[in-house]
């Protein structure tokens, strides 16, 4: 049985490969499979007067119908993977891509068969795998968070930052200042891996980014004849004041401030799921206004159905309305308000958020429907954002699971499939961003800020 | 402690009427409300028993409540008692005693409306360097920082001016009356003509009601059309703003103004008399016009209807405004919002 499938296949399943297009592999592929059972069957049928053999080679018929079908895409595997248009249709279908999802898409970058399409967008950056491979003194709380982030389990800016936080004061409790040492000089060193771990689960978002660094200024300032413990809990007391002030508390005010432009008979529309417009909607309903909401939604991630699922099951339901993002046009002329949430708000008043929130607000703008960004001042980033193809994440591409009855998509060497997470709205197409210092034009954000009194963020 | 407020606020009322105080400070031609407001506050801290600075900040709070329930158009009064508010709460507690405090900030009150008398003639002074001579002016209703500006550009420059008429309240007529007096040529033109003489004009000049954290501009009702005609025609539309009446608000649309209530542009429903004939004009609309009815509607509707159920201001958004023309400087609507957080935010 070896002898033909391992001679046969390589001088047959070459050539094709590089000179048919995918479509007429297939056919050829089952016509080889056609030819090599007549091949064998022959073979069989003269190898039957010879005795001994008998035994071996009469299951082969039998057998090569139902395992030829797997073992033409394993050596192609071995052996092409690094060649030119090697990772044909049936490698790209691997039989391990259940051990990580993202295999499809690292064959495609570690062979040469990349598509224009990620060429272009290859900085963006995918997700590894992570979880198997830990470098180097990592707490497992870290892991654990590692793991969730890379999964998607834990999503959305302030989720994140929460985590990430939260995660830290585990680690800076168990943290014991090796000898010579000081906490204020050594702590960061110890972070600083589980930081690089962090970031290797999931590229680390702008409020992880400012949040950090705030614990890196508190490390550092942090008095060095304190006693350890004592220096530690004051460290935690920060982290805890940090989410309290700058998430917790800010996103209450923002719920108000933004709750007073909710009345009734309005209409919301609201894109994808923002943790602070759906408190902000859920708010404006316990008050007693009386109001619809439209929830747009798009593939991959169909976040907007989790943000449905809590808005109908408030008490009594609010009346909601689901679309996906085609349908905006047709929607947006009953919109009374656009309610958006950010990832983060770059100093030109440009707005980082999940890909599509452009395509909403660009729509509302283009109907003068007013568009209010609800974003927390932590979330400000200090850099000029352009566009959204400088800086942006790639979704894993298990996430580009299509719906059942449609074709599926697989990445080959001629398609690829992109998706973005993110995009810019450009602060032309705002109307106010709404955060705990009050609603300001877009044009302002980068005097926030100085106002508040800080160089950083 | 609303309970509290409301205590207050009863006692205030008995001893201290603060909108009999706004009412008569207002009658002076030169203080506009936020002034007024100001000044009212400073009377109300002279005449408060209160003997702490909490006390006092809720006095002062219910004072300037007391005072918005009153007036019909709280918009820029409300931008003068926050400053005042704002300012009384960041106020350095240095003093010996209360009593010594209160003096303090009453001296300091009646200091800052004297001093913002002032603004108008620097303001004025801002303006004319971006009249040209030769100009033709349009300009809206009456604003008295509009007609300082435009009497000291007359001075220097040949001007001629286009007021509208400023429905109902007619204020156009007045500013046209002291234009010709001061002897610039002068046309009183139709709220409904603004588009037809934008073409010959330079550029459009507006006083306001409140200058809003977006940038844009609360003023009579009139100056959104006439700033969208500006914008449309590409002519400048340049505001003119007094630093105190900077508001913190940001309405996202017209009808998100504080002054909104229900009767404003709320359809009436029809009288039980009138129905058949409305019913009947869905069929045919020009047998309705023939029929008495409607015809008797034109002398059942007078002005005081009209003008009762249609707003006060309105709100130009920020895109649509050249420069807001102020005594901390000449602003793009950007730097009126920058301006505004810096002074709140801080």
């Amino acid at each position: 049985m070896p002898v033909p499938t391992s001679i046969d296949p390589l001088p047959r399943s070459g050539p094709p490969a590089s000179h048919q297009p995918s479509q007429k592999l297939m056919t050829k592929a089952e016509r080889r499979e056609l030819q090599e059972r007549q091949r064998a069957s022959k073979l069989a049928q003269k190898s039957a007067p010879g005795g001994g053999a008998s035994s071996t080679l009469v299951g082969a018929p039998a057998t090569s119908i139902t395992s030829k079908q797997k073992p033409p895409s394993t050596p192609s595997q071995k052996k092409f993977s690094g060649d030119v248009n090697g990772a044909g249709p049936r490698s790209a279908v691997p039989k391990d891509t259940n051990a990580s999802a993202s295999v499809a898409v690292d064959d495609g970058t570690s062979g040469r068969s990349v598509s224009r399409g990620l060429r272009i967008f290859s900085h963006f950056g995918l997700t590894k795998a992570v979880g198997h491979s830990i470098k180097g003194d990592i707490h497992p709380a870290i892991i654990r968070l590692g793991l969730l982030f890379s999964e998607f389990r834990i999503c959305g800016a302030n989720a994140r930052c929460i985590a990430t936080l939260t995660a830290f004061k585990n680690v800076i409790q168990d943290y014991t200042t090796p000898p010579h040492n000081t906490l204020s000089r050594h702590l960061m060193t110890h972070l600083s891996p589980q930081i690089t771990h962090l970031v290797a689960a999931r590229p680390m978002s702008v409020t992880m980014g400012n949040a950090i660094r705030q614990l890196k200024l508190e490390i550092s300032g942090s008095d060095i004849d304190m006693i350890e413990q004592d220096a530690k809990d004051a460290l935690c007391q920060k982290i805890d004041n940090y989410i309290r002030d700058r998430i917790i508390i800010a996103d209450e005010v923002i719920q108000e401030l933004a709750g007073k432009k909710i009345n009734d008979g309005d209409v919301i529309l609201t894109y994808a799921r923002s943790s602070v417009v759906e408190k902000i909607i859920l708010n404006a309903h316990e008050e007693g206004k009386r109001f619809s909401v439209i929830v747009v939604d798009s593939r991959p991630l169909l976040e907007g159905k989790a943000l449905l699922k809590k808005l109908t099951n408030a008490d009594p339901p609010i009346h909601c309305t689901y679309a996906l993002l085609p349908a905006v046009p047709s929607l947006i002329t009953e919109v009374t308000t656009v309610l958006l949430g950010a990832h983060s708000i770059s100093s030109n008043g440009s707005v980082y958020s999940r890909a599509g929130t452009a395509l909403v607000a660009m729509m509302a703008k283009g109907h003068s429907v007013p568009v209010m960004v609800c974003c927390e001042t932590y979330k400000f980033s200090e850099g000029v954002m352009l566009d959204g193809f400088g800086k942006n994440e790639l979704a894993p591409a298990r996430f580009s699971k299509v719906p059942k009855n449609s074709q599926e998509l697989t990445p080959t060497p001629f398609l690829e499939i992109l998706n973005p997470l993110y995009d810019l709205t450009p602060s032309t197409c705002i109307t106010a961003v709404v955060t705990e210092v009050g609603l300001i034009p877009p044009s302002s954000i980068s005097s926030i800020p100085l106002a508040l009194g800080k160089t950083t963020l | 402690m609303s309970e509290s407020s409301s205590n207050q606020a009863a006692t205030q009322s008995t001893s201290f009427d603060i909108y009999g105080t706004y009412q008569r400070i207002l009658l002076n031609q030169e203080i506009s409300p936020p002034l007024a407001a100001i000044l009212a506050l400073t009377e109300l801290i002279e005449n408060s028993p209160a003997g702490t600075m909490f006390e006092l900040v809720t006095a002062l709070n219910a004072g300037a409540d007391a005072m918005k329930t009153k007036s019909s158009n709280p918009i820029s009064l409300d931008a003068g008692c926050e400053l005042f508010i704002a300012f009384v709460t960041l106020f350095p507690h240095d003093s010996v005693s209360f009593a010594d405090l209160k003096t303090k900030l009453i001296r300091q009150g009646q200091q800052y409306a004297d001093e913002a008398l002032t603004y108008r003639r620097k303001i004025a002074e801002l303006a004319v360097s971006f009249i040209k001579d030769g100009s033709v002016i349009l300009t809206h209703s009456y604003s008295r920082v509009v007609m300082q500006t435009l009497l000291l550009a007359h001075e220097r420059k040949r001007i001629s001016v286009f007021v509208t008429e400023a429905r109902p309240r007619g204020l156009g007529i007045k500013t046209a009356e002291a234009l010709t007096a001061a002897g610039i040529p002068c046309n009183v033109i139709l709220d409904s003509a603004v588009a037809y003489v934008m073409e010959k004009v330079d550029f459009v000049l507006v006083g306001s009601e409140a200058v809003v954290e977006s940038g844009g501009l609360i003023n009579a009702v009139g100056s959104n059309q006439i700033a969208i005609i500006a914008k449309a025609a590409n002519k400048p539309f340049y505001a003119l703003a007094e630093s105190y009446k900077f508001h913190r608000l940001f309405p996202l649309s017209q009808y998100d103004l504080p002054n909104q209530n229900a009767r404003i542009f709320s359809f009436p429903r029809p009288s039980p008399s009138r129905k058949p004939s409305i019913s009947g004009s869905l069929s045919n609309p020009s047998s309705a016009i023939d029929s008495g009815s409607i015809e008797a509607a034109p002398t059942t509707i007078t002005q005081e209807q009209i003008s009762k159920n249609n707003p006060d201001v309105d709100y130009t958004r920020p895109d649509l405004i050249s420069l807001v023309f102020s005594d901390v400087g000449s602003l793009t609507p950007e730097g009126v919002s920058q301006y505004l957080v810096g002074m709140f935010a801080g």
